[in-house]
């Protein structure tokens, strides 16, 4: 059948890119050999390409390098987790919404709007600021701000989907609202899915590096991205690198997201494949 | 006279593989050339060649000749054809127009691109266009959006579209469709009126032999990617020389009549069904009384608007918010009304109750495979998947399907077969009533007759009630020994088949009757 069937170069490219990201992340810190969190007291600020610090080290001798690594791990993890979560959270309100149709999907859809209307950031930081912070709040708070908008394609598609033939046919059949919805409407709503966990994964990362920036993510003397990049802020006259490694890092992963994000929806878009036999 | 535009020589490939061709078309000024073949033959390729818009990954081959210049497909100099030369008339017009942007600013826009007139000048051609495809009040339906127009005039809007360009010669790619005959018959009329009028040479693709005969004057023939006949439609109409023509036109000829049945038990009957959609001015359905018999066929036929599919819906209860009564006698019970049941109660008596949809490239979920679409039902009763799949074998033995279809996907299938496929899970059920609503008009005439064939011999095997939406006469009067003629949502006529198509007597069925386009070999 002609239409792609492979994922465009540019889309590869920044699979291959977050791929080696994600392992630097996961092995690197333990490849190095050096503690993200033991400071060196005889190599404080030194610049990179230093014997030992690849990236040199912050202000109070700690490897930049093993910190960026280590950071990473915890945002990559910490924007998976929570992109999954508002996944499973926006899936199945909007495919519910939408498989139900009439009063329901209307009721559902105005929540939807309520929740649209909440500055959602600020709701994150007073509930973190507030209570005791946890992962779970943390996976909490990102998930709610991320949900909102896939809940509403996921809704959009699912309603397509009630009016399309089989949906109905089922329905004909005898098949329960639960049936449709479990037979056909989740599994017919898991490519497009696929599609928005690439596009809400660097959403998440980005919320968790902002809240990170903010000191309301993760504890001393654990470092997120965010968290990184706010103590570079400090030492920005006296040793850039510590901003600028973890930026970096930060940096190309949203990028590559983005570029695998717009690749994955041409890809997965069965629509725009033309039609077999024609 | 030389042709406008021709194809030479034109092949298809997508790599290696040849999909179409050799097609050698010549586009005559006011002549209309005819392009007929069943679905997948190849007909939207060689659309698709000719305005130089293949597919990604498929490559044309030979030449293209436009007056006296020749080039070949795809270059630069071919696509700036389009347009300026070639008009094309989409088979949807909802998909060529703007859904959100109003008709005039549509119009206006191409004007202005392509024929570099300023807001005024454009405005003033703009209704002079809508004028000439004959749409109503052409001023005002500029500041209309296109939902607001019917099939038809959306239709025509999308001429005016094609035509603004000025182009010398018109490809109308499947043009009427997804229209009912009258309105198709119109549209037909306007393309010929402009052919006559302009001498606009035009190239009329369809899947319907009977209509293409009726306004072309050469026809080509193409099966498989190949021409495999062409010449002046009279001569192929009245002495086909390929057999796959001969067998085009004796399917489509093929509308046995059926003999009326006495009067049996009835399976469904309905009394007063009322059905008005939200925010509607009026009864989508108005009062509609209906009964069905055992073993008995019973065609409902309307224009679209009619009323006639949501008529099948609430029948079914796939509708909301109709009232009256259905009452459905189920095998071996009490009669029930269908419409107050409650939901599990209704879901019992569901696999009694059997529909095949129109569009079986959407009735069927695209991830399953055959033998867990057919089996759906099966599965819903809780049967084993042992059992389930050697039943669905038995079922598509039933409709004319090879086993070995079990463990492929829905996309491997043509649309004939997968409306064979959609037949095969309505029989699933062991259903009492089989409900088709417009179950063989996206399809071509050789799988329409074969279709038609089917549901004729399954009523006559299974003893089935068989109502039969469709807007087509010839397709109910090969399954129905009663027909039943809806207007606006009303019952304006009914009777035997063969009295009504003899005789209608009210006049709305005589404009649908009349409609049937002329056979022009005599027929």
């Amino acid at each position: 059948m002609p239409g792609p069937t492979h994922l465009p170069p540019l889309a590869r490219a920044a699979l291959a890119v977050l791929g080696a990201l994600a392992l630097a992340c996961t092995v690197g810190p333990w490849l190095l050999r050096v503690d993200p969190h033991a400071p060196h007291w005889e190599a404080l600020s030194v610049p990179p390409g230093s014997a030992g610090h690849w990236a040199g080290t912050d202000a109070i001798g700690r490897d930049v390098l093993a910190r960026t690594l280590a950071g990473g791990r915890l945002s990559l993890g910490i924007g998976l987790l929570s992109s999954l979560v508002a996944l499973g959270i926006g899936l199945a309100y909007g495919a519910i919404a939408g498989l139900a149709g009439g009063r329901v999907e209307r009721v559902m859809l105005r929540v939807l709007d309520v929740f649209s209307a909440i500055p959602f950031l600020l709701v994150v930081i007073l509930l973190l600021t507030l209570f005791e912070r946890s992962l779970g709040l943390l996976l909490a708070a990102i998930g709610g701000y991320v949900w909102i908008d896939l809940a509403r394609v996921m809704r959009s598609e699912a309603a397509r989907l009630r009016v399309s033939g089989f949906v109905l046919a089922a329905e004909a059949m005898g098949a329960t609202f639960g049936q449709r919805l479990r037979w056909h409407v989740l599994p017919n709503l898991m490519p497009l899915a696929v599609v928005y966990l690439g596009l809400i994964l660097p959403q998440a990362i980005l919320v968790e590096s902002f809240l990170g920036f903010l000191g309301l993510s993760v504890d001393e003397p654990s470092a997120s991205w965010g968290t990184l990049l706010a103590e570079g802020v400090q030492e920005l006259d006296s040793a850039p690198w510590t901003l600028l490694v973890p930026a970096t890092f930060l940096v190309a992963t949203l990028a590559a997201f983005q570029m695998l994000g717009d690749g994955l929806r041409d890809w997965l878009d069965v629509r725009a494949r033309p039609q077999a036999g024609a | 006279m030389s042709p406008r535009l021709a194809l030479e020589a034109v092949e298809v490939h997508a790599g290696a593989r040849r999909l179409l061709g050799p097609v050698s078309l010549e586009l005559v000024a006011g002549e209309c050339i005819g392009l007929v073949g069943e679905s997948g033959s190849g007909k939207s390729l060689t659309v698709q060649a000719l305005l130089g818009l293949l597919p990604g990954g498929l490559h044309a081959t030979g030449r293209l000749r436009e007056g006296t210049t020749a080039f070949a497909p795809g270059t630069p100099a071919h696509v700036a054809l389009r347009g300026r030369v070639i008009g094309w008339v989409p088979q949807d017009p909802l998909a060529s127009l703007h859904p959100l942007r109003r008709v005039g600013a549509q119009l206006v826009e191409t004007l202005r691109v392509v024929r570099r007139l300023d807001r005024a000048t454009a405005r003033a051609e703009a209704i002079a266009l809508l004028e000439r495809v004959h749409l109503p009040a052409p001023a005002a339906a500029l500041d209309r959006f296109p939902h607001e127009f019917s099939g038809g005039q959306r239709q025509r809007i999308a001429i005016a579209l094609a035509l603004a360009t000025a182009p010398r010669v018109l490809v109308a790619d499947e043009p009427t469709s997804a229209l009912d005959a009258r309105i198709a018959r119109d549209i037909l009329d306007l393309l010929d009126g402009l052919r006559r009028e302009t001498g606009l040479a035009v190239l009329l693709v369809s899947h319907d032999l009977p209509l293409v005969g009726a306004y072309a004057q050469r026809v080509h023939v193409l099966r498989g990617g190949e021409v495999v006949e062409h010449g002046p439609t009279t001569h192929v109409f009245a002495a086909p020389s390929h057999p796959y023509t001969g067998e085009l036109l004796a399917a489509d000829a093929a509308a046995p009549m059926a003999v009326p049945t006495g009067t049996r038990e009835p399976v469904l009957q309905a009394r007063g069904l009322r059905l008005r959609y939200p925010r509607a001015a009026r009864d989508a359905l108005d009062g509609i009384d209906l009964d069905l018999r055992r073993g008995e066929g019973l065609a409902l036929v309307g224009e679209s608007g009619s009323g006639k599919s949501s008529l099948g819906r609430v029948l079914l209860r796939l509708a909301r918010g109709a009232r009256g009564e259905v009452r459905f006698h189920p095998r071996g019970g009490a009669p029930v009304d269908l419409l107050a049941l409650d939901g599990s109660s209704l879901r019992t008596l569901r696999p009694q109750l059997g529909v095949v949809f129109q569009d079986p490239y959407a009735s069927l979920d695209p991830r399953l495979r055959i033998v867990d679409v057919v089996g759906e039902p099966l599965r819903l009763r809780g049967m084993a998947a042992a059992a389930r799949r050697e039943m669905v074998a038995t079922l598509l033995g039933d409709v004319g399907l090879h086993p070995d279809a079990l463990d492929r996907h829905p996309h491997q299938f043509s649309g004939g077969q997968r409306q064979r496929i959609a037949i095969a899970r309505a029989l699933a059920g062991d259903p009492e009533l089989l409900v088709c609503d417009e179950a063989v008009s996206a399809l071509d005439a050789h799988h329409r007759g074969a279709i038609l064939a089917l549901l004729a011999r399954l009523k006559a095997e299974r003893d089935l009630a068989l109502l039969f939406i469709t807007h087509d006469l010839a397709a109910a009067a090969a399954v129905a020994e009663r027909i039943v003629v809806l207007e606006d949502g009303r019952v304006v006529e009914q009777g035997p088949v063969a009295d009504v198509l003899a005789a209608p007597s009210h006049p709305h069925t005589r404009a649908l009757v009349a409609a049937r386009p002329p056979h022009p070999a005599g027929g």
